[in-house]
Formats: C-alpha cells, structure tokens, sequence
C-alpha cells in the first residue's frame, strides 16, 4: 500500500518550549519506511514532544524535520493540512467524539480526503464510507460501527482511534501512549493491533511506551531520550538492562514495567 | 481523640460595620430619590382603588387575547431560531481557545458587549423606526437580544471544552471549520440546546415588554387597555400569561434535565 512512503529525518532539531523547557536537543535521527519504532524514556524526556514535531502539532525551534524529503512546514495552512493528511495519530486519551456513532468517529479520518462541503454536510462519498469500514474491519470492531463511542470499552475505543488513523490511509502511524490507559490484557491487544498493522500495511509507526517490557517485547527498533537528547538506537532485541539505566538515569522499578515478572 | 479547637470568636466588628454600611447606602439612596414613607402610605388608597378596580380579572376578554398570543410566540420562536444560529459564530470567535486570532477575538467581543449593553427595549424602537410598528420589529429586536444572550454564555463553555479533540481534528489535515464542527461543537452542544430553551423563555417574557413599544404580540394589547382603564382585562392577560410562561418554563425544563 505504503511502500517506499513514511520515511522522516530530523536535522539539527531542537524544541525550546515558551517557559524554557527543552523538549527536543540537537536531534539527528532517521526512520526508513515501514519501521516499527519505540521511543522510551521518562516522563518529560520529549517523547510526545518528537511526535508531535512530525505532524506539525509542535514547532521547531531550529533545524527541521522532512517526512519522505519534504520538510514539515512550519505554518499552519494548505501545506501542512496535506502533510497532516498523510499522518495518522493515536492517543492516550483516544480522543473520539463520545455522542457520535463508531462509523462517525472513523469518518473523522476522511477529512482531508473529501470536497469540504461534503464532510459538513456528512454526505461522505460511498469510496470513503468503505474506506473507513475497512478501518475497521482491520481492527476486528466492524459490529460495533453504528454504536456510540461513549458505549465501547477502553480498549474498543482505543481500536476506534487506531481505525480513524488507518481511515486516513497514511504512509506513517504517530501513536502517542497508546496503552497508558489501559488494562495490562487490554494493552497487549491493542500492541498486537499495532505491530500487526505495521507488518501488513508497511505503515511507518512510531509509539512512545513507558512500559519498558512493552518496548523490548514489541519494538523493532528502540530510541530513548533523555532531556530531549536522543541517548540510545538500536533494535530492541539487543536492548540490555544497563541500556535502560541509562535512558532513565536511574534503576527502575515495577512502576516502569507492565508485567513485575520482567524485572531482572 | 484530640478535643476539637474551640469554636472562633464571631467577627463583631465585621459585621456591624457590614450591617450599619448597608443601612447607610440604603438610607443614602431612599433620599436620592425623595422616597418618603409617610407620603407612600397616604397615598396607598389610591393602590388599594386599582387593586379593587382589577379584579375579577374579565374572562369574557379571554378569547380575544389568542391572536396576540399566538403573534407573541411567534415572535419569541422567529427571535431564538435566527439569534440561535447567528449566535453561533459569535460564540465561536469570542473564545479565547477557539477564536481565529487576536484582532477577531477583540472585535466580536466588543460586538458581543455592545449587543449586550442595549436593552431589548431599545433595539425594538430602532427596528421600529427601521421597518415600521409591528411584529416584524420585535422579532427583529428578539434576534438580537438572542444573539447577546447565547453568544455571552455559549462562547464560555467553549472555552472550557477538552480541546483534545479539537487537536485530533486538526492532527487528521482537518481545517479551522471542521476543527470547530467536529473537534468543538460536539462538546458544547449539550450547553447551545439549553441556552437556546433559556433565550426562548427569556423571548416570551421579553415580547410583552416590547408590545408596550409597539413591536406586535400580547404586550400590544395590553398597552392598550391599560391606556382604556380597563384594569379587569389587564389582569386577565397578566393571568393569562403567567400561566404561559409557566408552562414554557416547565416544558423547556423538563427538556434540559433529558439533555444532562
């Protein structure tokens, strides 16, 4: 679908937030197309801060980002709204409209894709109805489609939020704490959605985990930041306890796995 | 068990200084306006005349008070359908979280307090002049106290919504419209669909005032009569539409609590 797409390149990145915060520190970094990367590290350590960079929700303050060559502009309008397109984002908090159907919710990911007046009207052409339902065919909730958000599980909604994404048809998935609010069954469902979609679909995916047994049991590809600084990349099967020590400054605790059996 | 703390002394001090600050303003303002008890209860015979001359309330009248009634509702519908839309984007501009920067911030709320400084009573005699005496005028003068009114307390609860999902819009290439559609508006619809029930019973009551102007309805008539003396009929229609309004209040009320 997405083959030789989802490619990013950070160079020279830093993000200074308006009170000081460093949210990103000389980052050079880049993801080839289909990759299935974890990004860890502890809370405040620029994590959201790297995803949100790639869509555009968060501005450089120097150096830039390109998504497949393109540099991410750094201007709200028609350029961004394009690359935006082409970017599918999940949340921790899932962020669907509660009061409307499934369907609806899905829908949302078509947005850019539609004549405006079309989306106002929600008069969705028959094309993207099955591209959204595909959607969420592809997260096994086709059942749920005409039922209201606000009546789904957390991980069903979750699935909802992944199925938006996908409804986008995007060449890269930002999913930021996908499973922060989920239950430990719940959270390896939907870590199996994610890497399953990535295999099938060759969609780049980035998602930031703070379960560090999550990243070495799911990621491909493991970076950690500290600070900001991008402090290690590598493949996560080589990933050892020392490394995360190292990402965290600190030992770490059963509040830094999901499974306490995973603490070596 | 620790014993409790003794129980605060009263603020004596405080509070006579509040109470005799009260009776003091109070006192200052009766004499501002000549207010004299003695002459209001030697004029109160005069009261007790009215009151004797306003009752019983003339049901004969009754009948014909439907056509101004109804004209009324009407009135009060056309007022909340068209301020009801048009409020909307008022509300949306004037939050702070949602606006499209600061210059548009700044002029629809100074459009909004402008709309808000001026009464009903007002716009009514203005419409009046501009499209001549008649309902068309209060429904006119209804739309634009409806627009003060919902966009005043609707663009506040915009500006408490989550806006996480406003960023998932714009996160999928979303525009600033569909932003406001699909990210804001599901959030604050519950809040428009009350205020809107509040404008409209606020519009019932308003369009009697604005009869008195000369802008159609039930307050038209009774201008009239009251002009005529004829106290009974007066009180038939204040009867009339209390019972009214009643009702309104009790059927938008019962509509409110489904939508919580």
């Amino acid at each position: 679908m997405n083959k030789n797409q989802g490619s990013i390149r950070f160079t020279d990145g830093n993000i200074v937030y308006p009170n000081g915060t460093v949210g990103m520190k000389d980052l050079n970094l880049e993801i080839r197309p289909g990759e299935f990367v974890v990004i860890v590290g502890s809370s405040g350590a620029g994590k959201s801060t790297l995803l949100r960079a790639i869509n555009g929700l968060n501005r450089m303050s120097s150096g830039t980002v390109e998504v497949d060559g393109t540099i991410v502009p750094q201007k709200d309008g028609r350029e961004l709204r394009l690359l935006r397109k082409r970017v599918g984002m999940i949340f921790q908090d899932f962020r669907l409209v509660k009061r409307l159907t499934v369907m609806s919710n899905v829908l949302i990911g078509r947005l850019a894709h539609v004549p405006g007046w079309r989306a106002m009207l929600n008069l969705w052409p028959v094309h993207d109805r099955e591209v959204a339902m595909k959607a969420l065919e592809r997260v096994g909730i086709t059942e749920k489609a005409w039922v209201k958000a606000s009546q789904l599980s957390g991980g069903q909604q979750q699935r909802v939020g992944i199925a938006r994404a996908l409804a986008q048809e995007p060449a890269i998935i930002l999913a930021d704490e996908p499973v922060a609010s989920l239950d430990p069954v719940t959270t390896h469902q939907i870590m199996k959605d994610l890497v399953r979609i990535n295999r099938e679909l060759g969609i780049t995916t980035l998602v930031n985990l703070h379960f560090l047994d999550l990243a070495r049991q799911y990621g491909q590809r493991i970076i950690g930041l500290r600070y900001g600084e991008l402090v290690y990349d590598g493949s996560a099967a080589n990933v050892t306890d020392e490394d995360f020590r190292d990402i965290y400054g600190r030992d770490f605790t059963e509040d830094d796995v999901l499974d306490e059996d995973a603490i070596g | 068990m620790s014993a409790a703390p003794p129980k605060p002394a009263r603020n004596w001090p405080l509070l006579i200084g509040t109470l005799g600050f009260l009776v003091a303003m109070t006192w200052w303002s009766g004499h501002g306006i000549g207010f004299s008890l003695s002459e209001l209860l030697c004029n109160l015979t005069g009261g007790q005349r009215l009151l004797r001359e306003s009752w019983p309330p003339d049901f004969a009248f009754l009948p014909r008070l439907y056509g101004p009634f109804m004209e009324t509702i009407y009135i009060a519908i056309i007022g909340t359908v068209v301020g009801g839309i048009l409020a909307i984007p008022v509300a949306v501009l004037a939050a702070r979280n949602l606006t499209l920067g600061k210059v548009v911030w700044f002029a629809d709320r100074n459009f909004m307090n402008i709309l808000r400084t001026l009464p009903d009573l007002f716009w009514a005699m203005m419409f009046a002049a501009a499209v001549g005496f008649g309902p068309v005028a209060g429904a006119l003068a209804l739309s634009v106290f409806t627009i003060a009114v919902i966009s005043k307390l609707w663009s506040e609860s915009l500006e408490a919504i989550d806006m996480g999902m406003p960023e998932a819009v714009r996160a999928v290439g979303g525009t600033w419209l569909q932003m406001i559609q699909f990210g804001a508006i599901p959030q604050g619809l519950q809040h428009y669909v009350s205020y809107a029930l509040y404008a409209f019973e606020l519009n019932v009551r308003a369009s009697m005032v604005l009869g008195l102007v000369g802008a159609g309805g039930i307050g038209m008539i009774l201008e009239t009569q009251r002009a005529n003396f004829e106290y009974e009929r007066v009180t038939m229609i204040i009867l009339a539409v209390l019972v009214a309004v009643l009702i309104i209040e009790q059927i938008s009320e019962s509509i409110r609590k489904r939508l919580a």
